[in-house]
């Protein structure tokens, strides 16, 4: 969440209306590091979770994926699927996409006058989370390039490379965390207008190519939404049913698609450097840098992307030698970290949501000198919060890794054989706390 | 001949009108050879009693009984961008800017506020502000023609400890009304209540000082966080090896440097969270405020 310094030239050019870019773009501050009784309690839960887990749970797979789950009422679903409700999506997003532009193209340079950053880093990017986790995969539904899109769509589409997956999108999402967390004046509309032209002129290319399920697998905020609303009740079945379901279930059907793995890891590792950018050796180690803050940053996040996904591969490597048969250790257990990067989220980002969020919906209602609200908890409540989501997300997805585990091993090997798992949840959820404490 | 109608009674009105206000006294603004406000030589007025005994700031005291006298007792509120908000709080006396150089008359003037023995600043109604920086404030009711409002020989005045620590009743009067021997040090008469009030709950301590020195691009001492606890006060003293401009953020409270001189910010932690404070030119990260 740090505020890079800016290279110096920039600086001297307009220093008053610069302000310092800011980590996430926009909101001056910052939660304050746990205090150590929240994170002993929060590791100290997780690790008996985890062992109480391997001991109780169930030893024979009860998760049916996308064929679980109680039908909503057929008006509800006809509501829901009505083309007239698309059409609407599709224009509401489309005005908000406008209307964003328009901000950027229009409005004042600095992120305290122009709602654009805000709209950009809080309401889009961490709205999506609960907007994903309450209705589904909405970014789909809202989702303005697709609406252009579909003037021109192309007549011969080529199908995808199977073995690209949503890789695209694993890429798309680590240069998006680049630009909030390391790119310097990143809430500038220079660049905001940089980034936006080079996003869409990426993603219109790869869809005139492709058609409309380019967008699936490589537009970052799409799945990055799908990803996340896999932790939703809110599902639809195999047979198309729109379906109120356990998250468990809706978390088991996760496709296992190649660069699921690469996302996960680059979610989780974009989150754990935000928390390592506040620490005070961490701003020295970039300021001191003979590299320059920007390098070493990138750098940063790359190391924290790539120990996540270190980690993981490890975890995989021990998986497949307690179990030969196990073909696809990486993908088979991928879907058991999302909810551990859901925690990573709502731990990072919640207060920034809940003051800036306001603050930039009354910035785009046109009051000039916007104050954020105050955070609506206090610092024990924060703290509580912060804990009680990484742990929840741990035990989430030790819940999902054990199911898919008694579904893969033989039942004489199911318990060891999640060992390397568990211990990679608890080095992610330890790893976690540890950053909040930071 | 007669006398358009309407002018006997225009006429009339103005007969009575003069001959209320020559009565009264208070109709108009009285009358001295000064304008109002332009001068520190006390007009001749009748009420209470002159006396021999000025205040440092050179004026006459003018004795009321007791019960006669005004009163006065402030309150000092930090003011979240530093500094104090001065309430005062007076009985049997009106704020009169309107006609200040005028004579004295009981219960009407004006306050003057005097920041560590020193005249700053007079207070034409209930509400001041006193900049930071500042330890002890003393205010004392003036009358129209700036004499000071006295019982006992001393000048009615108030005195409040602006470091956050409840105020002392009253610090002895000033150097020049000692002329008159024998008044008590003290001039806490029951009527002239000079005890402050200290009613807002003042921070823990005076606030901390933390010291930052910036060369080229180190800054001395190396990054750390000041942990604070609400509602405290820190004063950041910052020197830079050449012209900069230190923000607070969160607080958004700025700071311009010059080089070499050290430049003072004082802020009251009243947000919890953890805020960076950082120069904007050179783009240096100084400190980390932890707030809890």
């Amino acid at each position: 969440m740090t505020a890079f310094p800016l290279p110096v030239a920039a600086a001297h050019a307009h220093a008053e209306s610069l302000g310092l870019p800011l980590a996430h773009g926009v909101g001056s501050r910052h939660d304050l590091p746990l205090s150590p009784f929240y994170a002993y309690a929060g590791a100290f839960t997780a690790l008996l979770v985890s062992f109480l887990a391997l001991g109780l749970l169930w030893s024979s797979s009860r998760f049916r994926g996308d064929l679980a789950g109680h039908p909503l009422p057929a008006p509800l679903q006809r509501v829901a699927d009505a083309p007239a409700t698309r059409a609407a999506l599709r224009l509401l997003g489309a005005a908000a996409a406008l209307l964003f532009v328009l901000h950027l193209l229009l409005g004042p340079d600095d992120p305290d006058r122009n709602p654009a950053p805000g709209a950009l880093y809080v309401l889009l990017w961490v709205g999506l989370v609960p907007a994903s986790l309450l209705l589904g995969p909405v970014w789909r539904l809202l989702n303005p390039l697709r609406a252009v899109h579909a003037l021109r769509p192309p007549r011969h589409p080529r199908p995808l490379p199977a073995a690209l997956g949503i890789r695209p999108a694993a890429v798309g999402l680590l240069l998006f965390t680049w630009l909030e967390l390391v790119a310097p004046d990143n809430a500038s509309t220079t660049t905001l207008l940089t980034a936006l032209a080079v996003h869409t002129a990426v993603q219109l290319v790869g869809a005139a190519r492709h058609g409309d399920r380019w967008f699936a697998h490589a537009d970052p905020f799409e799945v990055y939404s799908s990803l996340l609303a896999r932790l939703s009740p809110l599902g639809r079945r195999a047979d198309g049913r729109l379906v109120l379901r356990s998250p468990f279930d809706s978390l088991d059907s996760t496709p296992q698609t190649p660069g699921l793995v690469a996302t996960v890891c680059v979610l989780l590792g974009s989150t754990a450097y935000d928390g390592l950018s506040d620490n005070p050796r961490w701003i020295t180690t970039l300021q001191t840098s003979p590299l320059g803050p920007t390098a070493t940053a990138t750098l940063g996040l790359l190391a924290a992307v790539a120990l996540a996904a270190a980690c993981y591969g490890l975890c995989a490597g021990a998986l497949r030698l307690t179990n030969r048969e196990l073909t696809t250790p990486l993908t088979s257990f991928a879907h058991s970290l999302l909810p551990i990067a859901l925690g990573y989220l709502v731990a990072h980002y919640f207060s920034l949501f809940v003051t800036e969020g306001p603050r930039t919906v009354i910035m785009a209602a046109g009051t000039d000198n916007a104050l954020a609200p105050a955070p609506p908890l206090g610092p024990g409540g924060l703290a509580t919060l912060q804990v009680a989501a990484i742990v929840t997300g741990h035990v989430l997805g030790v819940v999902a890794a054990h199911d898919r585990s008694v579904r893969l091993f033989p039942p004489d090997r199911a318990v060891a054989g999640q060992l390397p798992l568990f211990a990679l949840m608890i080095a992610y959820t330890l790893g976690g706390i540890g950053l909040l404490i930071a | 001949m007669t006398r358009p109608p309407g002018v006997t009674p225009l006429l009339s009105l103005t007969v009575v009108l003069a001959a209320a206000l020559t009565l009264t006294g208070c109709g108009g603004r009285a009358t001295t050879h000064h304008k109002p406000g332009t001068t520190h030589q006390e007009a001749t007025g009748s009420s209470g009693t002159l006396l021999p005994a000025r205040d440092e700031t050179g004026h006459r005291l003018r004795e009321l009984p007791a019960a006669d006298a005004p009163t006065v007792r402030a309150e000092a509120r930090p003011d979240p961008e530093g500094g104090w908000n001065v309430h005062l709080a007076v009985e049997r006396f009106r704020f009169t800017p309107e006609s200040t150089g005028g004579a004295a008359l009981p219960g009407r003037g004006h306050a003057r506020l005097l920041v560590d023995g020193r005249e700053t600043a007079r207070m034409y109604g209930p509400w001041g502000y006193v900049p930071p920086g500042a330890h002890t404030l003393t205010v004392r009711l003036h009358a129209d023609d700036h004499t000071v409002w006295a019982v006992s020989g001393s000048p009615v005045q108030t005195t409040v400890r602006l470091d956050g620590t409840p105020g002392t009743p009253a610090t002895s009067p000033a150097p020049g009304a000692s002329a008159t021997p024998g008044a008590p040090a003290t001039p806490a008469t029951p009527g002239a209540s000079v005890a402050p009030v200290p009613t807002s709950p003042p921070p823990a301590d005076a606030g901390r000082t933390v010291t930052l020195t910036i060369t080229g691009k180190t800054v001395e001492p190396p990054l750390s966080r000041i942990e604070l606890k609400k509602g405290e006060r820190l004063t950041l003293r910052v020197t830079a090896d050449r012209a900069d401009t230190v923000h607070v953020h969160g607080y958004d409270r700025e700071l311009r440097l010059s080089p070499g001189t050290p430049a003072t910010l004082t802020l009251l932690a009243d947000r919890t969270g953890l805020f960076e404070v950082e120069t904007h030119e050179s783009g240096l990260v100084l400190t980390q405020l932890v707030v809890r």
